[in-house]
């Protein structure tokens, strides 16, 4: 955690917005793509060159649920908690996927293999009860499928 | 598919009409498209992999180059993808999978074949359907903004063009100055669509009459509504209808740059949107002098990380800026000081999807469609338990009726209508009197809801209302951005009362106290996320406040849907709270004798209930959405049977010492019988009072012995006199005792169960003729031996449970034929579903709509009845269609028997008169609805004399209640605290490993086994024969075990 990271990646995001209005959101949108997460040290890096003071940084970082400050599991599994995933059942798939993974809400396995979220919605209402591991959706959902989903992963 | 990487630029209007001229020109339309569903649902269903397969396949089988594939974008019916729809000819096939697309390739596009199981299948009508429009979902819809989904590429621009696109910006740039576009879009009535519906062209003429030059145009894309999805299918499928929106707005307004702010977790929407800006950029669309013209437009994508709160038009704006997404007051609006403090126009997605049909078609032809406040079309996100997912278009003013039941094809399993959430986490829900509601901004707004961004979750009996406003209000809570204390701290502390009520440790001042929370919040919070969210809250608990009170008082959920009040579906289910899940996995484990024991400790008629019994319990069984509900009705019966043949019984229980108080019951009816028991168990000394010479009310002279053998009567009766109940037939109140004279005698407490006996009369003439038997009395009398001369030709008046009885019995007593005459459709007999197939079985005919105005008589004897033809008419309160005679549509029945059984109700002139009961307008006793407390002190009433006709099993419940009122009124305890139900102490029961429940393999349900239709008729004998050990085994073992989530 104390390791110095490759700033230099940054650099062509930095530039191709610099100047820009508002430019701190996609910036920091870009710099998670690279990097996984937004380290205290990168999030300074981006201060400085911004010339946008920390304090501000932070609050924008931690206002919105995309942007992770700690390092995240190389699959990154959410579960629905819209409406109508709730009304089909959603909740039993949570238990599932808690039970299956041994983690809560927005923690991380021991072994960095999985990050477990839920998202109020994710528009495939169809298919409810549904799950996302990475991009890939998984629908009609029950419990028991919950792990041969997840199996797939380990 | 660009033409040989020549970059090709639109400068003038004419170039873009040449273009779309060269376009057509270069189409076939008569070449064979295979066109595939491209939206993120189908896309989870694997539509990718299935388009994949296409191209294979097409070259595998030669037919390159003679038949393209086409990812296009949403066709809005999700519940049945992939969808794939062949062109020209508009086939429509569903639910794709890739095994599917070789067939398909070498059946319909080499040999114009119809593979038949991928066509869509209307569930209501059982036809097949072939085209495209003609499926019902469709039908019922007006796709205006979806018009193009199904049939572009969204990826290619020029499918766009073909279809027309582009034309209305070019009208606009050419030949209308701004002013006439604002007039056209306010003209129209067009209002926003994002959820507030203020009038579009009224908002475009405030941006534009703001003081400066730098103005900005920006679309809301932060569609944040849990279940709603209909922005993200119009940006999948068809960006460049957004964008020409806009750009039009832009013009109107005078704006040269503009954003389109996605929420994050729309990916492909997103890429979407690149690739149209990039290729309206390529082609003069966008950017500098857009099609020649002096005209410029810059457009950014700006993407959203993750905060619903977003979609707030001021918090989005922050947003845009770099800044935490937080609103800010208003005035002053966006229109006048907006993006960066400059004049800026927000309009929703589908609003500027709306703006190409009104310039193209004017403002005129848009008006027509919709109602005088509404104008327009709008797309609803139907989900929830809904048998057809999707988006749905129709104009302003369609039902919801319409929607949910022509469109959505209703609610799966049969299940019923509980109420539909409009307007998602800000709005409210509206139960069943509102199906027949107009949609549109003012009639939501009334009934409580509102139209907000399009979400409609419909939700069915298994869906708990105080669980959904807990739901939603967690999700607001989550969202609050945090600025205002009423939204920051309201919404914390609701959601702790919600959770406590939902956990059963609500209080009585709860729901006072979140309804003066809500509206607290609702006047002082700072923006729309405050002002609305305790609007789900308000609704449910003005539509459905019993529910609330029952998680309150009784710690009970109706719905079965809060788990710290749930113990199982089943068991939660029952009036009696019968420990079903239990006895099932008894049974499992060969331990009959046990489950037996287990099934008295709540009630003590076993064999009686696993015969007539309604079974509430196997509608909410978990195991029916697998397969079949376990049949947790007849397993009762196994267990009862078990020990009927075994000779012996299992010993009485009593839960306490014998005490010296004596009650008297009146009635021997399962109200009767069950309040005796549950008294007898706890010590007292019991003496039922019976009027007929044969102890069980309607269990003995109701239901006919072919459905209920008195052996197993008299086992169950038997049972329940070991616990010190004496039961005196012949005796009857009023004639032979009064209430005082019991009083007078010792007893402590009066339990008046007197049920109800009395057919209510048709009131039509010749009711009084030979040959006209009353359904109750009718029974009656056959079960107590008479030899009843019913006639040959027979009709039997009525559709409940009685009219069956009594069809069934009078074929037993010699009638040739006998007929059922039902005033209004099957679907709403309230008979059980099972009787009727019996019926039917047995060849009893069944007449629904018509309705009896006459019996004919002939020397005072039955000589037919005239009848006549009904059909649905309005809907009435209880939001069932009435029956309305279809004039001219009379015949005459040919019968000589009549037996009506349109209802009975309790006879009352038993009761002294004017002695301070209370009857209700219905004819039945009035008593206080948690004691059961008449309004003599130490007399109790229940069953059907108190609530009027109903089930067994609601009977004993009734007889349950009293006996715990009886017992606290004789130990001098408070009658009303604390009468939420306590679970008895559960004997041990087998635990999941010791079960083989297989969870994903689908095994049918046992099937009853029962004598030959044939030969039942002649006979009064049981037609049902019981399971036998092996069926009972497996049956039981399908058995889920819901007890042990917890």
């Amino acid at each position: 955690m104390l390791e110095s990271i490759d700033l230099s990646r940054l650099e062509e995001a930095l530039q191709k917005h610099m100047g820009e209005e508002g430019a701190l959101i996609p910036i920091l949108q870009e710099a998670q793509e690279i990097y996984g997460y937004l380290s205290e040290e990168l999030l300074n890096h981006i201060g400085k060159r911004l010339h946008v003071p920390r304090s501000r940084i932070f609050g924008v970082v931690t206002f919105y649920a995309q942007f992770y400050t700690t390092p995240r599991g190389r699959h990154t599994v959410r579960v629905c908690r819209g409406t109508a995933c709730h009304v089909r059942g959603g909740k039993h798939i949570l238990k599932a996927v808690q039970q299956h993974l041994g983690i809560g809400e927005n923690e991380t396995t021991a072994d960095f293999k999985f990050t477990f979220e839920t998202v109020a919605c994710l528009g495939a209402c169809a298919l409810s009860p549904v799950l996302l591991v990475d991009k890939n959706y998984y629908g009609k959902l029950t419990p028991a499928k919950v792990d041969h989903v997840l199996k797939q992963y380990a | 598919m660009p033409e040989g990487g020549r970059t090709l630029k639109l400068r003038s209007d004419q170039d873009l009409v040449f273009f779309r001229e060269d376009i057509f020109k270069a189409r076939d339309p008569k070449k064979t498209c295979v066109t595939i569903c491209g939206g993120t649902g189908c896309r989870a269903w694997g539509g990718e992999e299935v388009r994949l397969a296409f191209i294979e396949e097409i070259r595998n089988q030669g037919l390159e180059g003679k038949a393209d594939v086409m990812r296009t974008g949403c066709h809005g019916f999700c519940e049945r993808g992939p969808v794939v729809v062949i062109l020209p000819e508009e086939i429509f096939y569903q639910q794709v999978a890739v095994g599917d697309v070789p067939e398909i390739v070498s059946e319909t596009l080499l040999q114009k074949r119809l593979v038949q199981r991928l066509l869509y299948t209307d569930p209501a009508t059982g036809r097949v359907i072939t085209y495209d429009h003609e499926v019902p979902f469709y039908k019922g819809q007006m796709r205006k903004v979806f018009s193009d989904n199904g049939r572009i590429d969204p990826t290619e621009v020029r499918d766009y063009i073909g279809r027309g696109g582009y034309s209305a910006l070019s009208k606009v740039l050419f030949s209308m100055t701004p002013e006439d576009v604002i007039d056209e879009v306010e003209k129209s009535g067009l209002r926003g669509r994002g959820g507030a519906g203020f009038p579009t062209g009224r908002k475009w003429r405030f941006t534009r009459s703001s003081p400066g030059e730098l103005k900005y145009i920006v679309c809301n894309a932060d569609e944040g509504d849990p279940g709603a999805f209909m922005d993200r299918s119009v940006l999948e499928g068809n960006p460049h209808l957004v964008l020409e929106g806009m750009l039009i707005a832009a013009y109107a307004i005078g704006s040269h740059s503009g954003y389109v702010y996605v929420r994050a977790e729309y990916p492909l929407a997103v890429q979407h949107l690149k690739i149209a800006i990039a290729q309206a950029e390529e082609m003069g669309l966008l950017g500098d002098h857009i099609l020649g013209s002096d005209f410029s437009f810059h457009l950014k994508i700006k993407e959203g990380a993750g905060a619903f709160v977003c979609g707030e038009e001021t918090a989005l704006l922050a947003s845009i800026e770099g800044k935490r997404g937080m609103p800010r007051a208003r005035p002053p609006f966006p229109a006048i000081a907006g993006l960066w403090g400059k004049p800026t126009n927000i309009n929703n997605v589908e609003t500027y999807a709306n703006i190409r049909s009104i310039i193209l078609e004017g403002s005129a032809a848009y008006a027509s469609i919709g109602t005088p406040g509404s104008k327009g079309t709008k797309i609803f996100s139907l989900t929830g338990k809904i048998n057809n997912t999707g988006l749905v278009e129709v104009p302003m003013g369609t039902t919801l009726r319409e929607v949910i039941y022509n469109i959505g094809g209703g609610i799966p399993r049969g299940r019923l209508f509980k109420a539909a959430q409009m307007g998602g986490p800000s709005g409210g829900c509206l139960p069943s009197q509102y199906l027949d509601l107009p949609i549109d901004y003012e009639s939501l707004t009334q009934a409580g809801s509102m139209m907000g961004s399009g979400g409609m979750i419909v939700m069915d009996e298994k869906t708990c209302m105080v669980d959904i406003a807990r739901f939603f209000l967690a999700f607001t809570q989550d969202e609050s951005c945090g600025k205002c204390v009423p939204c920051r701290i309201g919404t914390k502390r609701m959601l702790e009362i919600l959770t406590r009520i939902t956990r059963g440790e609500g209080r009585e001042e709860d729901i006072d106290t979140l309804a003066d929370m809500g509206k607290t919040i609702k006047d002082s919070a700072l923006c729309g996320l405050g002002q609305t969210c305790p609007n789900p809250v308000l609704s449910t608990i003005n539509q459905f406040r019993h529910e609330y009170e029952a998680h309150i008082r009784e710690r009970f959920c109706p719905a079965g849907a809060c788990d710290s009040l749930v113990f199982a579906p089943c068991e939660n289910t029952c009036p009696v709270r019968c420990d079903a899940v239990g006895y099932t996995a008894l049974i499992s484990g060969g331990r009959y004798e046990e489950a037996l024991s287990l099934i008295r400790l709540t009630m003590p008629l076993a064999g009686i209930c696993g015969r007539v019994c309604n079974h509430p319990c196997e509608n909410m069984c978990k195991r029916g959405e697998i397969d079949e509900p376990i049949a947790i009705s007849s397993l009762k019966r196994f267990a009862s049977d078990w020990e009927l043949r075994q000779g012996k019984m299992t010993p009485p229980t009593f839960l306490e010492k014998p005490k010296t108080d004596c009650v008297a019951v009146i009635g021997a009816g399962p109200a009767g019988l069950n309040a005796a028991y549950q008294l007898g168990r706890r010590g007292y000394s019991v003496t039922i009072f019976e009027a007929l010479p044969v102890a069980g009310g309607m269990l003995a002279v109701g239901i006919p012995d072919y459905r209920l053998p008195r052996e197993v009567l008299e086992n169950d009766i038997r049972f329940i006199c070991q616990h010190h109940i004496e039961i005196q037939t012949g005796k009857a109140l009023g004639r032979d005792f009064t209430i005082g004279d019991l009083f007078k005698q010792g007893y402590k407490a009066i339990f008046l169960a007197l049920g109800a006996h009395l057919t209510q009369k048709m009131n039509i003439s010749g009711e009084e003729a030979k040959g006209v038997f009353q359904g109750v009395d009718f029974l009656r009398r056959v079960n107590l031996g008479e030899k009843i001369d019913v006639g040959e030709k027979v009709a039997v008046i009525g559709g409940g449970n009685v009219a069956f009885d009594a069809a069934r019995t009078a074929f037993r007593l010699g009638a040739k034929e006998v007929s059922i005459v039902y005033r209004r459709t099957r679907d709403e007999m309230p008979a059980n579903a099972e009787e009727i197939e019996e019926a039917e079985h047995e060849k009893v005919r069944l007449l629904y709509l018509v309705a009896p105005t006459r019996i004919l008589m002939e020397n005072g004897k039955v000589k037919g009845l005239e009848c006549q033809r009904m059909e649905l008419g309005d809907f009435d309160a209880s939001g069932r269609r009435r029956p309305v005679p279809i004039k001219g549509l009379e015949f005459v029945m040919e019968v000589d028997g009549v037996i009506p059984a349109i209802g009975y109700i309790p006879d009352l002139s038993c009761l002294p008169q004017n002695d301070g009961f209370k009857t209700t307008k219905a004819g039945t006793l009035s008593v206080d609805p948690i004691t059961l407390e008449t309004h003599l002190p130490g007399v109790f009433a229940g069953g059907d004399l108190v609530s009027g006709p109903s089930t067994v099993v609601e009977a004993m419940a009734s007889g349950f209640r009293a006996a715990l009122s009886i017992d606290r009124y004789l130990k001098g305890r408070d009658l009303y605290q604390d009468r939420a139900y306590q679970a008895l102490q559960r004997a041990e029961v087998p635990k999941a490993e010791e079960m083989e429940t297989e969870l994903e393999v689908t095994k049918p349900r046992a099937k009853m086994p029962a004598m030959a239709a044939d030969r039942r008729v002649c006979t009064f004998e049981e037609v049902n024969l019981g399971f036998d050990e092996e069926t009972a085994l497996r049956e039981a073992k399908r058995c889920l075990r819901c007890d042990l989530e917890h």
